[in-house]
């Protein structure tokens, strides 16, 4: 008798079907009720009964409050085999992993195949004046398609395209644009810093900023 | 046609017990009820004092000393539907109220001609109180947010949970339950466990030894409400009503503080007569639905066709 432990759906006073927003309102409540000085507890539980009910509520709400969790602890119990004790919130989630198992990520090869042009290297690493028209001699050397190159760095093709061309009417706000030439940079493997800060100035003057 | 019983108390006095009753009795009677209100108070009746009634040799002292039925002792007052039995003003020195008297008193209420009648208890866990309030068939508990208020509310629960297992015969004598009670909070601090699981494994019981709290649980009312948190107790209380005995109560809702309240009482014009459009009288209502049977709202049905 010594420590009886209720199962999650008791501790937090719901019913076993209720409602996902339930279990949220009804943690809500307990907390209110159980921490700081609620004179709800005064005089019944002491500070460090409280602190006990506040720790089993927060663990209860860790399983409840999470959709696939709570469905594995219906499943757990509804077996009949397995007691509320015998479940925690780490054997829980530790389980989860095993039957959810956890999402490959879709992930595009950064590899970038080409064939090394000292020449060109050379010429690349020298430009310490980049505008559109290098970057997409940069890119043609690399054998990127804007595609390939949108897909690796998640701006559309229309806006690297404009990128390239330092079209003013199809690019967005200057911090976004900034955004995208560090990106574009650092894809096709160019010092970055000195990409951005001369395109960037070049671009403010085409566009009138500066 | 029997009525039916509500009781009315309160773990503290002071709290709004004869306010709450005639504010109750009064929306009973607007929503077309027949309700007598009997003034139940030892310590100094003063229900007709809310309703703006005059004092009257007709009470329940006439009933436990001088042997009269209740039925000669219903008084009219100025609403209409809404009548009242007044309480023991004149009865100075007198013995206690018998028990047998007491559930005569139930009994002949219970057969009177009427659709709700409410007792307005006193303060305490004085056994006639809890007599009464164990036979009602809603039993209203009336609470405020203040810490004294609230201790004193759980200190009435832990007497009627006595009154009521003995009462029951789950427990042979209070002696023993309240042995039980000291023992059951000694232990509670060494694990979390519910007094019922306590009762159970003790006594080795099966089934819901605590079934005549839940069949109709016990309605908590917050009065004199003040702020969002004042209104929220009432589930706090609940839940620690839950993890502590493992009974399950009612938070019937709560009555917001109103300064009209003490002004009207100043007037001896109850404050729903008074000030009838009120958000007062609309939480009064909204009690006063909750609380009535299904019933009852079929008889509403038919007086507003």
């Amino acid at each position: 008798m010594e420590t009886l432990q209720y199962n999650y759906y008791d501790i937090l006073e719901v019913s076993p079907f209720c409602a996902q927003h339930e279990v949220t309102t009804a943690y809500e409540r307990a907390k209110t009720t159980y921490s700081g000085d609620n004179p709800a507890i005064y005089t019944i539980f002491t500070d460090e009964e409280a602190r006990e009910m506040l720790n089993m509520i927060e663990e209860a709400f860790l399983v409840l409050g999470n959709k696939m969790l709570r469905a594995l602890y219906d499943e757990k119990l509804g077996t009949g085999k397995t007691k509320a004790h015998d479940v925690s919130f780490e054997t829980l989630q530790a389980q989860s992993k095993i039957v959810f198992k956890e999402s490959p990520k879709r992930s595009v090869s950064t590899q970038i195949e080409y064939e090394v042009d000292a020449q060109i290297e050379n010429q690349l690493n020298s430009i310490s004046d980049w505008s559109g028209e290098e970057l997409k001699k940069a890119r043609e050397y690399k054998k990127l398609s804007l595609e390939k190159l949108s897909a690796i760095t998640k701006v559309t093709p229309f806006y690297l395209n404009a990128l390239e061309e330092m079209n003013p009417e199809h690019l967005p706000a200057l911090v976004f644009v900034r955004g995208y030439v560090g990106q574009v940079a650092k894809v096709l493997g160019l010092k970055e810093k000195v990409v951005v800060e001369s395109y960037m100035s070049k671009y403010k003057v085409k566009i009138g900023k500066k | 046609m029997a009525a039916e019983i509500w009781a009315i108390t309160s773990g503290k006095g002071g709290v709004g017990k004869t306010f709450f009753t005639s504010s109750l009795g009064i929306t009973l009677a607007k929503l077309n009820q027949k309700v007598l209100i009997i003034d139940f108070d030892k310590t100094g009746a003063n229900i007709h004092t809310h309703l703006g009634c005059k004092l009257s040799e007709t009470n329940l002292r006439q009933f436990f000393y001088e042997e009269k039925p209740l039925s000669e002792l219903i008084l009219n007052t100025n609403i209409p539907k809404l009548f009242h039995v007044q309480g023991f003003w004149d009865a100075w020195g007198s013995p206690e109220p018998t028990f047998e008297a007491t559930q005569r008193l139930i009994f002949e209420a219970r057969n009177l001609n009427f659709d709700f009648v409410l007792f307005d208890l006193g303060t305490g866990v004085d056994s006639t109180y809890l007599n009464i309030f164990h036979a009602a068939d809603e039993r209203i508990l009336l609470a405020q947010s203040e810490p004294t208020c609230i201790e004193k509310t759980y200190r009435f629960f832990e007497n009627y949970i006595c009154f009521s297992l003995t009462d029951s015969k789950i427990i042979q004598s209070v002696e023993e339950v309240q042995n039980d009670l000291r023992e059951f909070r000694r232990k509670q601090n060494k694990g979390n466990f519910s007094f019922r699981d306590f009762l159970k494994e003790k006594y080795n019981l099966n089934g819901n030894i605590f079934n005549q709290y839940h069949r109709t649980p016990i309605r908590l009312v917050i009065n004199s409400s003040r702020s969002r948190l004042d209104q929220d107790l009432g589930y706090s209380i609940k839940s620690v009503c839950i993890k502590y005995f493992d009974i399950e109560i009612d938070y019937l809702g709560y009555i917001d503080y109103d300064n009209a309240v003490w002004h009207s009482i100043k007037e001896k014009v109850q404050v729903l007569i008074a000030k009838p459009f009120t958000h007062l009288s609309g939480q009064f209502l909204t009690i006063a639905r909750q609380l009535s049977s299904h019933n009852f709202q079929s008889n509403l049905f038919k007086e507003v066709i």
